[in-house]
């Protein structure tokens, strides 16, 4: 194993030179709530139309459902990614990651690393792709997916997406049970820990997800993003317009975790959320040929 | 004659296709080569997650010679008069590529044509291959093509290398943008590097030798097998994960790795399948059947360090341990009873209401079926009751193949009736073709009730099977309704069930409700018909039996097994013809003849007879078909075939006398009324 990455933190600069190296655009965090790295425009936009593009992220990703109060050592309802996204997807893909393991001190002669099935489907951004999930002796540390449809449209050219879990993969790294004991850095008055960070934001964040989230204020804000959403699509305005799709998307999540959806209404809001996206993919594109 | 090796290296391939990709493969490439005349002795195919292999044995070198023969235009309109070819004559050479000098004349009795013969010598087995391979790929059975990169290929993952060889030669060709060469590629990891193959029949051995691929599928399967008996034999195999790890390694490393020990106070299923669903893991048991606190895992590295490998999965299987046991816990802070009210917000179907109302109608014909077969009818109404509350439980959610065994479970933990709790687990029984049948009596009246609610609310809705497709399952809950009732003995009939379903829907959806019984019951007489015939019970057997319409299923076994035994009498086939002809008799005769037969109009000692020995034998059946003893009844009636066949010797039934043909018709409608008690004879 490699001593070169003994924090977290060195993980993420590790993984931004490695794919900087590689001709990658370093972008940085959408500054909105996403649930995944897949939301932020440098993938799920720049995936939509002909132009080639590279780009490699961090995205903190917040799932409301997910959140346990900081008390699983496995499962919060915020935490990273970190995302690469290579379009058109390079032949040798699998071995550029894989050289991304190395690198960080994942030996695949001795850690199993396995490409596992593991097809993809966004159904409130009416994408889908195929791929895997990337298995270290049995844990998945990563995504790997081929986009094959983005908000409806199919992918010409292909982007190839590459999404880490940075905790999973720090816990190997660092040997421990909890992502909360992971050592973020080590600074003048000793190491700072995953759970100095973010356990205290654990706590707040699941009481208010579960617990204390305006559902009426929620459901008058997913109309109106909605409707913001199509009149900025009908002014052409669609990176704005995209903006509400995120917004509204979130805001649902938000309800899901309050339980404010019953199980038939859920389908019908995955639905209004897809046909926002759809929406604003078709007017991203037109914008893409045109120019 | 040479060998003949394709081999497509893919990134890796999704494993439940695996097996099925590489049949198919082999197949077509079989089918194209036979369409070809390409003649060869023996095929096999490899597959790994990472390339799909076919090699073929002594594949002939080219196709055969053939005799091309076509015959052309009439002679007299061949030549004009100055003796030049006509248009005709210059477009069929031109057709046969030749000159009209190699032209030949035909006659037969007929006339005279021209007529073209030429030997065609076969095409070259190299200039085939191509397109057959082509062909053989295209027609895969892959659910879902993808792309790569910025090409237009289609493949079931991208494809990286081909080789395609015959002999020690390489075929010149170019499939997914790859030019087919000699070099395959090793494993992954061990040997990422190339693998000269020097001619098709060293393929495995170099593969494997070099490669550290065993490209066998049955080899690596048998090594994994092998590896986890010298660890532990009582590993519990299951055969469908078994397939899966073989699809999903190249060199295969069996490891034993053990979880924390207190998780084995999670039910066994429950370890198992999070085991298996989430981590590709065996369970191990001990002498008796319990599970241990150990997996077995199937690693693809021979790993420099496999304690490491062995520590990074216990860590995980105790995440997803964990994972169970907080499901399981929470699930048992509130009783399944509460379950219920969260059951109004589950949709069964979007026609047919909630979860919930579905329960309530299940309960009301449960406890129809308990009082009718001599069991609790409260514990059936309460089995009802809780059939489906397992469903909102966060374990199901995780886990759906756990439901009912989740139900079981839970229930006990309650303190419900055992026979209630029992019956959660059972209602889903049989779950396949050919699996066991719920063996409690309040399980089976659970299981058949569930079943004949979604059975008629679906027939009502229109939505039935067509085909292949059948989403709701609706042969598989038919059959598993009769095969209870019959299997199991119970005293039900499925006209009275069906309607009770239906009744049940109609009190509860006060809308027009399409409730016509009659499909119902030709749908279950036709899955009957089907059960029947694959345990090799005839067509014409079921024929007549099914003539009688016996809507008690376990009647019409009854008649179904009288009929087989009286097929294999002496008597049968005279008796089953003879009813053949009174039955054509009576279709012609006149509607309005009497009942009644009178004796003192049989004249003929043979007629007199037959009426003697038919009302004996009437009195004999009578008491014998009330108590359903069909192959008696048939037995006794096999006895009237002298009678019978005297009768038909000796007697004219239409006879000139009005009076007496109208009598003799009489005899004949009783006979067949006697026939007719257990089954329609005359359809054997």
């Amino acid at each position: 194993m490699s001593n070169k990455i003994k924090t977290f933190q060195e993980l993420i600069f590790a993984l931004q030179q490695y794919w900087a190296d590689q001709g990658c655009v370093v972008v940085q965090p959408l500054d909105l709530e996403v649930g995944a790295g897949t939301f932020h425009p440098a993938s799920f936009l720049r995936a939509i139309g002909p132009k080639p593009w590279n780009a490699a992220y961090v995205q903190p990703c917040r799932r409301p459902t997910d959140g346990r109060y900081g008390n699983n050592p496995n499962r919060t309802q915020y935490y990273y990614q970190f995302q690469v996204v290579l379009k058109p997807s390079p032949d040798e893909i699998q071995d550029l990651y894989l050289d991304s393991l190395r690198m960080i001190g994942i030996d695949p002669l001795t850690d199993d690393i396995r490409f596992v099935e593991d097809n993809w489907e966004s159904p409130t951004l009416g994408a889908w792709g195929l791929g895997w999930e990337v298995w270290q002796n049995g844990m998945e540390i990563t995504q790997f997916t081929y986009f094959q449809q983005v908000g409806g449209l199919e992918c010409k050219p292909v982007t190839g997406e590459i999404t880490y879990g940075l905790e999973r993969i720090a816990m190997y790294l660092q040997g421990v049970d909890s992502m909360f004991d992971l050592v973020w850095t080590n600074g003048p008055f000793g190491a700072i820990t995953y759970g100095d960070v973010f356990h205290q934001n654990e706590v707040e964040m699941s009481t208010y997800n579960f617990e204390k989230a305006n559902i009426n204020a929620l459901l008058e804000q997913f109309s109106f993003y909605e409707t913001e959403c199509q009149r900025l699509v009908a002014e052409n305005l669609p990176l704005p317009a995209y903006e509400m799709v995120l917004k509204a998307s979130h805001t649902f999540n938000l309800l899901d975790a309050r339980g404010a959806i019953s199980v038939t209404e859920r389908q019908r809001y995955i639905l209004r959320v897809r046909t926002l996206a759809k929406a604003v993919a078709e007017a991203y594109y037109a914008s893409q040929v045109e120019k | 004659m040479s060998d003949f090796l394709v081999e497509i290296g893919t990134e890796e391939l999704p494993p439940n296709s695996l097996q099925k990709l590489g049949d198919a493969l082999q197949q077509n490439l079989i089918v194209g080569l036979k369409k070809a005349n390409l003649t060869f002795t023996s095929s096999y195919n490899y597959v790994t997650p990472r390339r799909l292999a076919v090699l073929i044995t002594d594949l002939a070198s080219k196709q055969p010679e053939r005799i091309i023969e076509r015959r052309g235009p009439a002679l007299q309109a061949a030549f004009d008069k100055e003796g030049k070819p006509t248009k005709a004559t210059l477009g069929f050479a031109d057709s046969c590529g030749a000159a009209v000098s190699d032209l030949d004349e035909l006659t037969t009795e007929k006339g005279s044509w021209l007529f073209y013969k030429q030997k065609q010598t076969g095409e070259k087995t190299v200039n085939l291959i191509p397109e057959i391979v082509k062909q053989a790929l295209k027609k895969l059975p892959i659910p879902r093509m993808m792309r790569w990169g910025a090409g237009d290929n289609e493949f079931i993952r991208p494809v990286h290398w081909l080789v395609l060889m015959y002999g020690n030669k390489v075929i010149k060709a170019e499939l997914f943008g790859r030019k087919a060469d000699r070099y395959s590629y090793g494993h992954r990891f061990h040997h990422p590097e190339k693998i000269a193959i020097t001619k098709p029949a060293d393929y495995v051995e170099l593969l494997y030798k070099e490669g550290f691929v065993v490209a066998s599928f049955e080899k690596r399967k048998y090594l994994i097998v092998e590896q986890i008996k010298k660890i532990n034999k009582n590993t519990i195999l299951k055969e469908d994960l078994l397939n899966e790890v073989t699809s999903l390694v190249e060199w295969p490393v069996v490891l034993l790795g053990s979880f924390k020990a207190h998780f084995l106070r999670l039910p066994q299923e429950v370890l198992i399948t999070s085991l298996q669903k989430h981590q590709k893991c065996f369970s191990v048991a001990d002498d008796n059947n319990k599970l241990l606190s150990h997996f077995i895992a199937v690693s693809n590295i021979k790993s420099k360090k496999p304690k490491q490998v062995i520590t990074g999965n216990e860590r995980v299987i105790n995440a997803r341990l964990t994972d169970a046991e907080f499901f399981y816990n929470n699930d048992l802070k509130q009783p399944l009873e509460d379950n219920l009210e969260r059951l109004k917000k589950v949709i069964f179907q979007v026609k047919l209401g909630t979860m919930y109302e579905k329960t309530q109608r299940v309960a009301k014909l449960a406890e129809y079926i308990a009082a009718r077969i001599n069991t609790d009818v409260k514990d059936a109404s309460r089995a009802a009751q809780l059939s489906k509350t397992d469903l909102v439980t966060e374990m199901v959610g995780e886990f759906p193949e756990l439901q009912g065994i989740m139900g079981c479970y839970y229930a006990k933990a309650n303190k419900e009736p055992k026979a209630v709790a029992i019956a959660l687990q059972e209602q889903y029984m049989p779950r396949f073709s050919g699996d066991s049948l719920p063996a409690s009596k309040i399980g089976q009246a659970l299981a058949i009730a569930d079943r004949l609610d979604t059975l008629v609310g679906i027939f009502a809705i229109n939505q039935l099977p067509t085909g292949d497709k059948d989403p709701f399952g609706l042969r598989r809950a038919a059959l598993g309704i009769l095969r209870i009732i019959i299997e199991k003995k119970l005293e039900l009939n499925l006209a009275d069930l069906v309607e009770q379903a239906i009744e049940n829907y109609l009190q509860d959806l006060h809308e027009a409700w399409h409730s016509d019984p009659k499909p119902i019951m030709e749908f279950f007489f036709d899955r009957l018909q089907y059960w029947y015939l694959e345990q090799g019970i005839t067509p014409q057997i079921f024929a007549a039996v099914l003539a009688r319409k016996p809507t008690a299923p376990l009647d019409f076994a009854k008649r179904i097994q009288a009929v087989t035994k009286f097929q294999k009498l002496a008597e049968a086939e005279a008796l089953a013809s003879a009813n053949k002809r009174v039955s054509n008799i009576l279709k012609k005769a006149p509607k309005d003849i009497s009942a009644a037969i009178d004796s003192k109009l049989l004249i003929e000692p043979e007629e007199q007879e037959l009426a003697k020995q038919m009302a004996i034998k009437d009195k004999q059946i009578r008491s014998l078909y009330k108590a359903k003893e069909y192959t008696k009844v048939l037995t006794e009636l096999a006895e009237l075939k002298q009678p019978i066949d005297n009768f038909f010797d000796k007697v004219m039934v239409m006879a000139d006398d009005k009076k007496i043909q109208n009598n003799r018709l009489a005899l004949l409608t009783k006979l067949r009324e006697l026939f007719l008690h257990v089954a329609d004879i005359s359809l054997l």
